[in-house]
């Protein structure tokens, strides 16, 4: 039976028809993990590669240290393997390594500045390899602005870090991006799993969101560099996945123990996951209730081990760091406590509201002269790479409604034609939504930490991105929007435009940094 | 279907190539070594002694900002303005590049004012020192020197004559330096795409 065969009938029945359910208990992990992969449809596996090609043709594009915060989310890596210890501060002084081949590549006279580019002559160049060859120490104890962040991403990064180890800084940075490029592969793969368990009626829409979040520019630009976002979306859109899974399938004792452990991934990756965790237990509290009608004793059990596996890693990871004398989960504990000191809970209420959409009447203007909806997150989308200094022309903005309004009619659309169906998995929705305010609502709290002074700091789209899963199903669901009939035309049509989208945002990366 | 999409991408890429990057044409020689100012509130400045090339469509200020406010710019010859235009709220970084419409002449000792308005964050004005005389003034008063500003307009040349150039500027200051650089990202690139279309084919037949 073909893949496409199978991803016509529900993931349940495919799993029936086309590998009879072996006793599992008797196999062995490595075989029972090789079965549930060989069930993993060919269109997830084939988008899941596109993302990682996307994301390797940006990590080349992007010159060296040219990503948002990429010197210190190397550095991060540097200060693991060097010293063996985590970074301690937060200042952007690297290591003598780092700090000449910023230097060299003028990285701080590009940055923010599209109006200068890379180096562009021989004796440029000439200086660059010739202290490439320095025997310069990599030792720092300072990582910039991922000082605070919690290790695995980093840790991960230093398989790539002592791989390149007989080459200079910049192939180990390069081998580095590679080695993050696949963590787009594991976002898309999710995100298709997430769309082919919480929208199982239509195969072909899967792939639709799929490739929509495959060939996304900003996750391409995002994973193919050093920043530990890229594996906050993968671990982010598997969530999503897990909480699918057990919305249609219940909680089981193996789902829990993935739900658990993803959510352990995920506090150790970025101090943002947090935005997404009280969705994600108050998930994880639905589905027990609803497990409880089976086997009361089942269910609790089940969330006992999700919550015991979510809270053992990082609860070893404050361990060490007040051991150390480390603040005790990153920055995240003052900035909470310094939002509250800035003035009452409803004026950060009103600011984070219109951190993201119109301003409501009686509410104090935060943002004056701006559209936070379209000029923060829709121009956003739209083409903002770089050091969030690159920039489509004003006309492109403008154009860009026109598909953006029609596929937001389409998911309209969508909605409507299954709003049966959805009614019906209102607590599902509810959940995804929880999870998505909480992640807005951190990065929001974050931007009011900066305001007055540097307002909208954090107005920056892949912030969001960790809830790709919801990103894919928008998409999908704008394509079902289209009937039964157009479906389809409809979905390789939104497709055909997130490959252009990409192809552009790719020469206007070029023509910013080499132009 | 999809043969179709990825023509229009192709034509599109084609017409995009086929226009002329803007291009700095002149500067006022100052540096951006110093933050002449920061303002937090609606404000302008002016400058007098600025040389505008003829053709100029576009005048950039070395105003740095986390979210830009609204810039209006004028430049006038005596009292008279020569020209004027606008960038909207919402820029962001080191400077910002107001369009305004092409000079037909050269101007020389042109005083060039700006005005920001909607500030939603601190914006500081770079330069570098000058004497009192030549400074820069903000309500009536001389800043500690000038900003500087750029002049832009079209290079002339389409992006398909740029591309050499561009090339050899992506040959250098990576791990493996050289113009064979464009290959693998045009391998990837196609084979991102060749792969998503076959995929798309085959799951929406």
């Amino acid at each position: 039976m073909s893949d496409r065969v199978l991803a016509s009938v529900t993931p349940d029945q495919a799993h029936g028809s086309s590998h009879p359910a072996p006793a599992p208990t008797r196999r062995r992990l490595p075989a029972r993990i090789a079965a549930h992969l060989r069930r993993v449809p060919t269109a997830a596996w084939a988008c899941a590669l596109v993302a990682c090609l996307n994301a390797a043709c940006w990590s080349l594009i992007t010159p060296p240290f040219q990503a948002p915060d990429e010197p210190s989310h190397f550095a991060y890596v540097q200060d693991l393997v060097e010293t063996g210890r985590l970074p301690s501060g937060g200042v952007e002084s690297f290591s003598p390594q780092e700090q000449i081949v910023l230097r060299d590549l003028q990285q701080g006279e590009v940055r923010y500045s599209p109006q200068n580019h890379t180096i562009s002559t021989a004796t440029e160049q000439a200086q660059l390899q010739r202290d490439l060859s320095l025997p310069l120490s990599g030792a720092s104890t300072n990582a910039g602005v991922a000082a605070s962040e919690p290790p695995l991403y980093y840790a991960l990064e230093t398989i790539p870090y002592y791989a390149a180890s007989s080459g200079t800084l910049l192939d180990r940075l390069a081998l580095m991006r590679l080695f993050s490029a696949l963590t787009a592969g594991l976002t898309t793969l999710f995100v298709f799993l997430f769309l082919r368990e919480a929208l199982p009626r239509r195969p072909w829409a899967w792939t639709v969101g799929g490739l929509g979040v495959a060939f996304a520019p900003l996750l391409g630009m995002m994973a193919g560099a050093i920043n530990s976002d890229a594996l906050l979306y993968a671990v982010s859109a598997a969530l999503f996945f897990c909480l699918a899974r057990g919305f249609r399938r219940g909680l089981t004792p193996k789902l829990a123990v993935l739900t658990g452990a993803v959510i352990a991934a995920g506090l150790l990756t970025k101090l943002n996951f947090f935005g997404l965790l009280p969705g994600a237990f108050l998930g994880l509290l639905v589905l027990t209730w609803r497990a409880r009608r089976v086997s009361r004793r089942a269910a609790y059990r089940s969330l006992a081990l999700a919550c015991t596996i979510a809270a053992i890693p990082p609860g070893l990871y404050v361990a060490i760091n007040l051991l150390t004398g480390r603040h005790t989960y990153g920055t995240i504990s003052p900035p909470v406590a310094s939002t509250t000191a800035k003035g009452s809970i409803f004026k950060e209420i009103s600011y984070i509201w219109q951190f993201y959409l119109p301003r409501l009447p009686g509410m104090h203007d935060y943002f004056p002269g701006l559209l936070t909806t379209r000029q923060f997150w829709a121009n956003g989308f739209v083409g903002l790479y770089g050091w969030v200094d690159t920039v489509f022309p004003a006309w492109v903005y403008k154009a860009a409604l026109v598909p953006i309004v029609l596929l937001a009619v389409l998911f309209v659309s969508g909605v409507l034609r299954n709003r049966v169906s959805l009614r019906r998995r209102l607590s599902e929705l509810s959940i995804y939504s929880v999870m998505l305010v909480g992640l807005a609502g951190l990065v929001g709290a974050s931007d009011y930490l900066e305001f007055p002074g540097a307002t909208g700091s954090y107005a920056q789209p892949r912030y969001l991105l960790p809830t790709a899963a919801l990103y894919g199903a928008v998409l999908a669901l704008a394509a079902r929007g289209a009937g039964r009939r157009w479906g389809p035309v409809v979905g390789a049509s939104i497709v055909m435009l997130f490959i252009a989208h990409d192809v552009f945002s790719q020469l206007l990366e070029i023509s910013r940094f080499y132009g | 279907m999809v043969a179709g999409g990825l023509a229009l991408t192709a034509i599109a890429v084609f017409g995009v190539l086929l226009h002329s990057p803007a291009m700095v044409i002149a500067t006022n020689g100052m540096p951006t070594t110093s933050v002449l100012t920061a303002a937090k509130e609606n404000v302008g400045a002016c400058q007098t002694g600025e040389t505008l090339p003829a053709g100029t469509t576009a005048i950039r200020l070395s105003l740095e900002a986390t979210t830009g406010p609204l810039v209006d710019v004028e430049v006038l010859e005596g009292s008279r303005i020569v020209t004027r235009g606008t960038e909207g709220t919402g820029w962001f970084g080191s400077a910002v590049t107001v369009p305004v419409p092409p000079l037909r002449r050269t101007l020389e000792h042109a005083k060039l004012c700006f005005q920001m308005r909607l500030l939603t964050g601190y914006v500081a004005l770079s330069g570098g020192p000058s004497n009192r005389a030549s400074a820069a003034t903000s309500d009536g008063k001389a800043l500690p020197g000038r900003i500087r500003v750029s002049y832009l307009r079209s290079s002339g040349r389409s992006w398909w004559s740029l591309t050499g150039a561009v090339i050899q500027n992506m040959a250098l200051g990576r791990a493996a330096s050289g113009t064979w650089i464009v290959f693998p990202i045009a391998a990837l690139a196609a084979a991102a795409i060749a792969l998503g279309s076959w995929v798309l084919i085959r799951e929406l037949r």
